[in-house]
């Protein structure tokens, strides 16, 4: 299967070759970038979104992009400015994070809505690890009808350390009640001083396990769920408890957190699949 | 200049200990200059390097600066810090420096893009609110500034919101403490950090590209470099230390093992050389150096050996100096013992005075004795005689053989009574001793001299010899006591003085023949009474007195001066002859003695002076008292002159030893009756019958006889019947010089011519 997958990336690749880099301001101020990788225009077009602080440039999406591209797809690759101008970089944990998951949600609805302005009505949205959870809150929010399915891989609530988030909650609603903007260091999924106005912590923090399970069983679209039975970042019962609410998920064998060290593969049939699984009346 | 031939050990060690000092010096100095000229040379290369080195830095510094410049103007956060500048002193005064984009020495500000800062530094290095007119709007911009003596270097960079460089959002201001970011970027090795200046007024701004010109510095001294030189000096302070005081111990030890002990050798071969060295001291310390151990071991043995050999040899020299002392024919003392006793004796004398007497034996008519008799006989006369005295001197007396038949003693602690008596005691025993046994008939007398000095008269101990000689010659005398002793009486003394000053005469004469003065005296013709000859008598005119033949003969004898002074005799007659003065047809009789007959030079002059015999009948008369030692060639000598015409005659007959074996042996043809003949002669008694009646057979066997001493007519007659041919005397005339002589022959002609 895999080396039939290889030929056809090599078959593909030629006719395909389109790629462009796309700006766009989200705010005032803040423009963000994506890679579009156009591909064939009858199969739906798939959004990629990176991790936890991360860019498009981070291997499992831009592999995974590059070869769904090379099977076809048109593929879109944003990075979300964190409300960093053009940001190229991985943003470290101990940064100064002013953004927050309502200003991630409104840079996926602008970029599924640039999609759909370049003629794109099937629209996949595929993300990795916090993307997967981005997108969840996206797709729990106000979800844009050419959206037709969702991918999660290696989905992942926002952590936090054992304090209670409960309490952590309560103190932020304090801050922001009391107006007291200071920065607040926090554990926050895997950095362990992450900075940040507390609004935008909260917005981040209330995304707990329940309000994820909820998010993925009431999704609004077809979903495909896939997780690596070696990941060590998410809580050992998460899968299970995924897997409880009925949630359709496909297991990568002996894959970590990343899907690498060979499990993109796996990573990339999972998708195919679920892509091809797709009805084009969809 | 020159050098010493030789220089003590001591002096060589310490030129060589000093030599060495002195290159070590040297080389240490030199290797303190080389080392100055490195260390000179390092430090030329330190500066060098140190300037490499700060330019380097400066470089490092700038490409830091502006590296981390990129770094922000790239970085998401200040693009973001401009868009959302809510937590800007959080992110300047935190962030920046967490993140590790800034060092602690640095501060940042953000400027927008109205260039207002976003929000007010109000720590102490503040930035400017606005940004620097220096800024650049869309490049890098750099430059220093000396704030109140801190350098501060800005920065100033833009930063836009896209990769394309489009959107110019703001800018960056990194305000850096150069010099502190300067040493905490760079580990300096080769300049001296604290010397690290920038040449900049206090307030004044320069780009930072003329940095490194207006830079000043100084270079680090290398530690090591001093570290190095200190230790090396002090190793060099050290080795001549330990130099100087190992040339001082050598010098101690070379001192005592080599110098002391050598030069112990030294005193110790000086002290064997002054006899003075002591070969077995006590237990000597060993010289730890074993070879001049075995030295001093091998010099006292060689000392030992020495001391023996010394022992041996001063043995055998005593007996050697005993041998060489003594008179091998008669086993009294010799000459050399003489000699070295007498001086010893004087200055024994000299120290300790005392009555000293000289006493001189002489063996009268030895040599006639010896010569008639045989050396063989002469020699036991002599160990007779020598046997004799020994047996008369007292026990400690020495006798001494000078030679021939003369004898010394000398006679300490006594008095003239005493060496007379001593004298005649010698006279007696040796008169008691039978030399008849010995086959010689002939009495054997002694004639002694003495002189005596008294213990006030040391002073004249010296003329001992001389007036013993003199005394002797005295004792000889004919009529005389043949014992002597210097000053008895006026007559000797003025004698010793005559004969003390003819022996000068005698020399002076023989020096200058003029001295010598020939006499004449006439010899007659008998029965004529005719002057037949003149007989040549020599004196010596001394000081303008005349010394006649009995005072200066001795002298000629003891000097054994008889062939000099007749060749002077011969030539003063020679000299009277040619002045053709004398009357032809007269002779001249010469006296010569028996010596010189027997001696070439005399008769080769006689045979020159015969040229005289065509006008002077010459005859020549020898002393029948002297000593004919070669009879064979004064026979043949004699007759050679006979062959010249000369007329031989014996003199003083009568008065010798061997008067007929002379007239046996040799050609004579006149005999010279002595006069103590002649006067027999006018005694009527038996010995006048014998001299007669020898006289008579002389005669008839062919002798011409002449008789001497003709003082009285009666005698002229009783000689003129006897048949004597010829007769002096003075009766028929006394000795005259020879000028008077010729003066009266003249006057006497005149008279004659006168008479005529």
């Amino acid at each position: 299967m895999r080396i039939k997958l290889f030929c056809l990336l090599i078959g593909f690749l030629p006719a395909v070759a389109q790629a462009a880099i796309i700006d766009l301001d989200m705010r005032p101020g803040i423009r963000a970038n994506a890679e579009y990788l156009v591909g064939d225009r009858s199969k739906p077009a798939v959004l990629l979104l990176h991790g936890f602080l991360q860019t498009r440039e981070f291997s499992t999406v831009a592999t995974l992009g590059s070869s769904l591209h090379d099977a076809g797809y048109t593929v879109l690759l944003p990075t979300l400015s964190l409300n960093i101008p053009n940001r190229k970089q991985s943003l470290v944990c101990e940064a100064i994070h002013q953004h927050s998951m309502e200003e991630d949600i409104a840079e996926i609805t602008r970029w599924v809505s640039w999609l759909k302005s370049r003629g794109h009505q099937r629209i996949v949205l595929f993300g990795h690890s916090f993307g997967s959870l981005q997108l969840l809150a996206y797709l729990n929010a106000r979800p844009d009808p050419a959206v037709k399915a969702y991918v999660g891989t290696s989905l992942i609530e926002t952590r936090i350390a054992s304090s209670s988030r409960n309490t952590l909650i309560a103190d932020l609603n304090d801050r922001i009640e009391h107006k007291q903007t200071d920065l607040v260091t926090q554990s926050v999924s895997f950095c362990n001083k992450y900075t940040a106005p507390p609004d935008d912590l909260l917005s981040y923090v209330v995304w707990d396990e329940t309000r994820t399970l909820k998010a993925v069983k009431t999704r609004p679209v077809r979903m495909q769920l896939i997780m690596g039975d070696a990941d060590e970042m998410i809580g050992r019962n998460w899968v299970k408890a995924l897997q409880h609410i009925g949630a359709p998920m496909n297991h990568v064998r002996g894959a970590n957190h990343f899907m690498d060290a060979g499990h993109e593969f796996d990573l990339l049939e999972h998708t195919l699949n679920f892509l091809q699984t797709l009805p084009v009346s969809l | 200049m020159k050098l010493p031939t030789s220089v003590p050990i001591k002096q060589i060690a310490l030129i060589f200990i000093s030599s060495v000092l002195v290159l070590v010096s040297l080389i240490g100095g030199f290797a303190l200059h080389e080392m100055r000229n490195v260390s000179r040379n390092l430090m030329q290369s330190n500066q060098a390097l140190a300037r490499t080195e700060l330019v380097t830095a400066v470089e490092h510094l700038s490409n830091h600066i502006k590296s981390q410049a990129d770094t922000l103007a790239r970085w998401d956060e200040t693009r973001q810090q401009l868009v959302v500048p809510e937590y800007y002193s959080y992110w300047r005064d935190q962030r920046v420096y967490e993140s590790g984009m800034l060092s602690r020495f640095a501060r940042i500000a953000l400027y927008g893009q109205s260039d207002a800062i976003l929000s007010p530094d109000t720590t102490k290095n503040s930035l400017p609110t606005k940004l620097p007119a220096e800024a650049s709007p869309h490049s890098p911009t750099s430059w220093v500034q000396n704030e109140a003596g801190v350098v501060a270097l800005y920065y100033a960079f833009p930063v836009y919101s896209d990769g394309r460089r489009l959107a110019l959002i703001g800018h960056g201001l990194i305000r850096l403490d150069y010099m502190a970011e300067l040493l905490n970027q760079n580990r300096f090795r080769f300049t001296d950090t604290a010397s690290i200046k920038l040449a900049l007024e206090p307030g004044a701004s320069l780009p930072a590209s003329d940095l490194v010109k207006n830079i000043r510095f100084d270079a680090r001294t290398d530690p090591d470099q001093i570290r190095f030189q200190r230790l090396f000096s002090r190793a060099l302070l050290a080795l001549l230390l330990l130099l100087v005081v190992t040339a001082l111990l050598g010098f101690v030890v070379h001192n005592r093992l080599l110098v002391r002990p050598l030069r112990q050798l030294s005193e110790d071969i000086d002290a064997m050389r002054q006899g003075k060295f002591d070969s077995s001291p006590e237990q000597p310390s060993p010289m730890q150096i074993s070879e001049l151990e075995n030295i001093r071991h091998s010099l006292v043995n060689y000392q030992h050996q020495l001391r023996e050999l010394h022992g041996s040899l001063e043995h055998q020299n005593r007996e050697f100096r005993s041998q060489a002392r003594q008179d091998v024919l008669t086993g009294c003392y010799n000459r050399r013992a003489y000699e070295e006793d007498w001086t010893r004796f004087r200055e024994e004398i000299k120290a300790v005075p005392q009555g000293v007497a000289f006493l001189l034996f002489d063996c009268d008519r030895f040599k006639s004795i010896n010569d008639t008799y045989g050396h063989a006989k002469g020699d036991r006369v002599l160990t007779l005689i020598a046997d004799a005295l020994v047996m008369a001197l007292r026990a400690n007396d020495r006798l001494y053989r000078l030679g021939g038949d003369e004898f010394a003693a000398i006679l300490l602690r006594t008095t003239p009574a005493q060496a007379r008596q001593i004298a005649q005691r010698c006279q007696s025993l040796l008169d008691a001793k039978k030399f008849s046994d010995l086959g010689i008939n002939e009495p054997i007398s002694i004639s002694i001299g003495i002189a005596f000095c008294a213990a006030d008269q040391v002073a004249h101990i010296d003329e001992l010899p001389k007036q013993a000689d003199i005394a002797m010659y005295t004792a000889k005398q004919p009529g005389r006591n043949r014992v002597a002793l210097f000053g008895d009486d006026v007559e000797r003394a003025s004698q010793t003085l005559v004969a003390s000053r003819e022996t000068s005469a005698v020399f002076q004469a023989l020096a200058t023949p003029n001295m010598i003065e020939m006499h004449y005296q006439a010899i007659h013709g008998l029965p004529g009474r005719e002057v037949k000859y003149y007989e040549a008598l020599a004196r010596i005119r001394y000081h303008d007195k005349l010394i006649m033949p009995a005072a200066f003969l001795p002298v000629v004898s003891s000097r054994r001066l008889e062939t000099s002074f007749d060749l002077a005799v011969l030539q003063q007659v020679d000299l009277n002859l040619s002045s053709k003065q004398l009357p032809d047809g007269v002779g001249v009789c010469i006296n010569l003695t028996a010596q010189s007959i027997s001696q070439p030079e005399i008769v080769s002059y006689l045979l020159e002076l015969s040229r005289h015999n065509t006008r002077h009948p010459l005859m020549i008369e020898i002393a029948e008292t002297s000593l004919i030692t070669q009879v064979d060639a004064a026979r043949t000598y004699l007759d050679l002159l006979r062959t010249a015409q000369y007329r031989i005659a014996m003199d003083d007959f009568g008065t010798g030893h061997s008067p007929l074996r002379y007239l046996a042996d040799l050609p004579v043809d006149v005999v010279k009756f002595d006069i103590s003949l002649v006067s027999k002669l006018e005694e009527n008694n038996r010995a006048a019958q014998v001299v007669t009646d020898f006289a008579r057979m002389m005669i008839s066997a062919g002798y011409s006889l002449t008789a001497e001493g003709i003082e009285t007519e009666t005698a002229l007659r009783k000689v003129e019947s006897m048949g004597f041919s010829l007769a002096q005397g003075f009766l028929l005339g006394h000795p005259l010089p020879f000028g008077q002589l010729v003066a009266q022959l003249a006057t006497k002609e005149s008279d004659d011519a006168h008479q005529a």
